[in-house]
Parts: structure tokens; C-alpha cells; sequence
């Protein structure tokens, strides 16, 4: 009986720990084992402080390697990282964490908002990458953010099929 | 000059607080009114050309120009004699003169007379290089401007712009018609936003040039060196001076997020004047320096607002339109021009400084970045409104927008000089 019980228990907190996980992207994930563990972070603070340390070993980070990573798309007018993008972000984080290097996050918008506001939403989107690869243990020291607003489209065209795919986050080498 | 003033008062009334705020009746009724039936009709004659034997090579283009220039100014309603499909009402005015070229030397004697009487209301001489004979003829137009409405025309105005070719944008610059089309950076990036110190001297722009994001850069175009104004990490964009030359209010996230700060007009000092977890950008000075409006998300979209320059008393000014952005302040300060978004893209809209009255003054494809003459009388915008990015410029009286050539080019994101 108290195995039994103890059995539900462990589910309720499983599903409930699931269900915190996919509503927010501010609760950061368990920390990741293999990150060399100084003192434990607090879980959000505004300004991002520089915790894990940068790998020491690991694949030099290559165009090759970037190519892989999955671009995150976002809504319209929004910085918001969706379910789709946690987990293109989760499998990126993966691939970056077992390179060494730099790169850079790009901030992309559609046309349908204007050139200054969407200079500050693709900062923002760029931001939210950022924030949650920190959050997976990605040294913030390996990371810049750049925002080119609607100015470098991903694709021509003023239809939904394209403006979705422009608004969105990728990866590239810093020069 | 009663009689004008006369036909001016007979035009579309606005509410007398706005005329009387700004001292000139005649000018906002004149902007206001829709309809093209106010232009003053004026005959152009063609100058006669005097002294060397090719002085009509120049001549005939004088006259085209002086013509085009006067129909720009969007007082007049221009009849070319020399032009047979050129019609209109019955003028009122003349204008005309001689062209004499003596070697390298123009000396453009330049009349405007009332018509039929052709009695004289300015007579003038301008001397100077033949090379330069649009400039004396910018000269002439916009004397005439001032002779019958009391301010200089725009003909002698510039206008800085951003011409696309493929992924990269540079700044360029010309004359406000389109001629003297001059490429200011070849770096291969981005430029964007520019704006003119309140002399003319100086342009200010954001450019991708640095490779770390937007930085503030700021460029004479009479030698074309770029110097870094701002360069701090984040984005720096949305720069523009104050009208004293002094300040230089601007975009920067180097604390987190979009905020707008001000700053000397070195880039140092930087004053933050906002404070919010949305984005804020998008400053554009009152004349009188004592203001700033600008856009923020603050409200849950972006939406145009006003602050005082010290960041205090910020009030939201646009409420029945969807996501707004690119507030510009007119010239006189009576009212505000800025960009809502439609379905397929953005219309431009003006309403007066305190919110109120606002208006769609031009809709029909995507309309961005609008910027004031320095007269107030007309806006330059970009809008793909026939298929490629181009700029365009509207009378703000419900004629069309009249396209301006900018050599092939794809042309975005403009800001008109004030006059030299």
C-alpha cells in the first residue's frame, strides 16, 4: 500500500513539474549535470549574471555546426518563446554545449512592423534566446546579441508564408 | 497682397486655436484643406535666353526646373506656355525674365508679375557659375514662395535617404527633386533612420558599419567621413538632434531594454527618460526643444506619446488607431505625422500636437517614415505603393503623391534638410 502510494505521489509531482515546465519559459530547467557546479544560482534575476563558466573542452564551434542549429520562429509583435521554439532551443542547447566559442544570436521581424519598433522587438527576441540558453547552462560570455529589425527578410514576399518565417531567431559566427 | 490674403481666409476653416497658436492663419488652412482648388494659378514664360550664342541649352531646362519647382511647392498651380498639354484656370500670376550667359557667368533676371496687368511683384537678379544654374533657380522659386505667403519656399531643400540593393543599405543624398543623387556610405551594411543636424550640416543615421549591432553614426556629406557617436552595447538607433544643435535624443538598450535617452551632441552624458519593461523609441523633438514625442509599447502595442525633454509627464497621444510608430513633429508644432498599421501595411496619419483630429493623409500600399518639409507644407515618405520601394511626396491637400526619381534605386527611410 505505501509503495502504491508513494507511486502516485511520484507521478502528481512529475505532472506537475511538466506542466510548470512547458507554461513558462522563466522557470529555468534543472541545471545540466555536466555543468561544473560552483554555488547554486538563484533561479531568476534580472540582470544575467555570468554563472556557468565556458566548457573547457569541446568542438570548436563551426559554420557547420551553426548550419544544424534550428531557427526559432516567433508570433506576430511578439517575443514570446513558444512550446515549438523550447524545444528547437533544447536541441540547440545540447549541440552548443559541446562546442567551445562564440556566437551570435540575430533578432529578426517581419514587414508588418515598422523599422525602428522592430530594431527594439528583434533585440528583445534575440534576448529571449539568450535568457534561455543561459538558463540551460550556456556561458553568457559566448554569446552576442544583434538585432537587424526587418531589414535582413529570411524570405521576399508580403504573405503569411513568408512574414513566418522571417520572424524569427538564428545563429551565427561572430566576426 | 490683401486679396490673397483673402482667397487664403476662404479656404477650409480649422478650429482658430490652432491658426492662432502659430501666428499664420494663412499656412495651416493652406496645409489643412483637401482638394486642389486653392492653388494659385500661375503662368510660367519661358526665360529669354541673352549673350552667348547656347544660352538657350541652359534656358529651356530653367524653365522646366522654375515650373517644377513651383508646382512642388504646392502653392501654385502651374501653367507651362511653352507646353501645349499643360492647362489650367485662368493665372493670376506671370512669371518670366531673362537668362544671360556670358562664359562660365549666369545672370538669371528673374520677374513674377500679376496677370493680366503684368504689373511687377518681384524683380530680381541672381549671379553666379553657369554650373550652378539650378541653384540660382531654386534661388528664384523660392522668392516667389516668399513674396506671396510670407515663407521661403523648399526648392533649395535636400533630402537624405536610404537606397537598397540586395542585402545592403546605404545613405545617399539629393536635391529635393530628385537631381545630385550622391552615395554617402559604400560599407556594405546597414544605414538606416537618418536625420539632419538643424543647420544642415550633419547628417546622423544608424549603420550596421561597426558589425556588433546598431550604432549611431554621424557624417558630413560634403566629405563623407563617418565618426561614431554611439556605439554602447545593445542597440543605438533612432537618433535626431534637438533644434538647438545641442542634444541628440536617441534609442539605446545598454540597460536591458529599449529606453530613450538624450544625449550631448557627442554621444556623452547619456540622460535616460524612460523607464519600462516595454519597448520605447522612436524621439522626435517639439520645435521648441521642450518636448519629445515618441512611440511605446507600454499600453500592449505601440502607440505614440509625449513627454516632456526631462522624461516627465509622459501622456499617450493616439487611442482609436492600431500599432503606431515613426511620430514626427511638424515644423511649426501644430501637429504630429506618424505611421498605423492596415492590413497590407502602414497609412500615414497627422494629427495635432495634442492628439486630437487625427486624419489618414495618405493610404494605398505601405507608407513609412514620414518626415516634414521645413515648411510644413508637405511630407517625404518611402511606400512600394507601385510595386518597388520608392520615395514619394505628399501636398497633404489630397492630391497624389508625386513619386521622386532616385536613379533606380530602391529608396527608403528619408528626412527632408532644413533650408540652408
Amino acid at each position: 500500500m505505501n509503495m502504491l502510494r508513494a507511486l502516485v505521489l511520484v507521478a502528481l509531482v512529475a505532472v506537475a513539474a511538466a506542466g510548470c515546465a512547458k507554461k513558462t519559459v522563466q522557470t529555468p530547467p534543472a541545471p545540466p549535470a555536466e555543468t561544473p557546479t560552483q554555488t547554486p544560482t538563484p533561479p531568476v534575476t534580472p540582470t544575467p549574471t555570468p554563472t556557468p563558466t565556458a566548457p573547457t573542452t569541446g568542438l570548436p564551434l563551426d559554420q557547420a555546426t551553426l548550419g544544424k542549429l534550428q531557427v526559432v520562429y516567433f508570433a506576430l509583435d511578439s517575443d514570446a518563446i513558444d512550446e515549438g521554439g523550447q524545444s528547437s532551443l533544447d536541441a540547440n542547447a545540447r549541440a552548443l554545449k559541446s562546442t567551445t566559442g562564440d556566437f551570435v544570436i540575430e533578432g529578426h521581424c517581419d514587414e508588418r512592423g515598422t523599422a525602428e519598433y522592430n530594431q527594439s522587438l528583434g533585440e528583445r527576441r534575440a534576448k529571449a534566446v539568450q535568457q534561455y540558453f543561459a538558463d540551460q547552462g550556456i556561458a553568457l560570455s559566448r554569446i552576442t546579441v544583434v538585432s537587424y529589425g526587418k531589414d535582413r527578410p529570411a524570405v521576399e514576399g508580403s504573405d503569411e508564408q513568408a512574414w513566418s518565417k522571417n520572424r524569427r531567431a538564428e545563429f551565427s559566427l561572430r566576426k | 497682397m490683401r486679396r490673397l490674403t483673402l482667397l487664403f481666409a476662404g479656404l477650409l476653416l480649422l478650429p482658430a486655436s490652432i491658426g492662432a497658436a502659430q501666428g499664420d492663419p494663412a499656412e495651416v488652412k493652406l496645409e489643412w484643406k483637401s482638394g486642389s482648388t486653392a492653388r494659385l494659378p500661375l503662368r510660367c514664360e519661358p526665360f529669354a535666353p541673352v549673350g552667348d550664342r547656347d544660352a538657350r541649352t541652359t534656358s529651356v531646362q530653367g524653365d522646366e526646373v522654375l515650373a517644377a519647382d513651383l508646382a512642388g511647392s504646392a502653392v501654385f498651380q502651374v501653367v507651362k506656355t511653352w507646353d501645349p498639354t499643360s492647362s489650367g484656370s485662368t493665372p493670376q500670376f506671370v512669371t518670366g525674365g531673362k537668362w544671360t550667359v556670358r562664359g562660365t557667368q549666369l545672370k538669371l533676371s528673374g520677374e513674377l508679375r500679376d496677370f493680366p496687368g503684368r504689373r511687377p511683384i518681384l524683380v530680381k537678379e541672381y549671379s553666379g557659375p553657369v554650373a550652378d544654374w539650378r541653384g540660382l533657380v531654386h534661388r528664384f522659386a523660392d522668392d516667389i514662395v516668399l513674396q506671396l505667403t510670407g515663407e521661403p519656399g523648399v526648392a533649395g531643400t535636400r533630402i537624405a535617404f536610404v537606397s537598397r540593393a540586395g542585402r545592403d543599405m546605404e545613405l545617399c543624398v539629393m536635391d529635393f527633386d530628385g537631381h545630385g543623387l550622391t552615395q554617402l556610405t559604400n560599407d556594405r551594411s546597414i544605414a538606416r533612420s537618418p536625420n539632419w543636424s538643424p543647420d544642415g550640416s550633419l547628417l546622423i543615421f544608424t549603420s550596421y558599419r561597426g558589425g556588433t549591432g546598431p550604432q549611431l553614426w554621424v557624417m558630413n556629406p560634403a566629405n563623407r567621413k563617418p565618426f561614431p557617436i554611439s556605439t554602447r552595447s545593445g542597440i543605438n538607433t533612432s537618433g535626431i538632434y534637438s533644434p538647438d544643435g545641442q542634444r541628440i535624443a536617441c534609442t539605446l538598450s545598454q540597460d536591458g531594454n529599449s529606453e530613450i535617452y538624450v544625449l550631448d551632441a557627442r554621444g556623452g552624458s547619456p540622460q535616460r527618460l524612460t523607464n519600462n519593461r516595454s519597448v520605447d523609441t522612436s524621439p522626435c523633438w517639439s520645435p521648441t526643444g521642450r518636448e519629445i514625442t515618441f512611440t511605446s509599447g507600454r499600453s500592449g502595442n505601440p502607440q505614440i506619446y509625449v513627454m516632456d525633454s526631462d522624461g516627465g509627464n509622459p501622456r499617450r497621444l493616439t487611442y482609436d488607431v492600431d500599432y503606431t510608430d515613426s511620430p514626427m513633429w511638424s515644423p511649426k508644432g501644430d501637429r504630429i505625422a506618424f505611421v498605423s498599421r492596415t492590413g497590407a501595411g502602414f497609412d500615414l496619419y497627422v494629427c495635432r500636437s495634442d492628439g486630437t483630429g487625427a486624419q489618414r493623409v495618405v493610404s494605398g500600399g505601405s507608407n513609412e517614415n514620414p518626415h516634414w518639409a521645413p515648411d510644413g507644407r508637405h511630407l517625404v515618405f518611402s511606400s512600394n505603393r507601385d510595386g518597388a520601394l520608392a520615395l514619394y511626396v505628399t501636398d497633404l491637400d489630397g492630391t497624389p503623391p508625386r513619386k521622386l526619381e532616385t536613379g533606380g534605386r530602391k529608396a527608403l527611410s528619408p528626412a527632408w534638410s532644413p533650408r540652408h
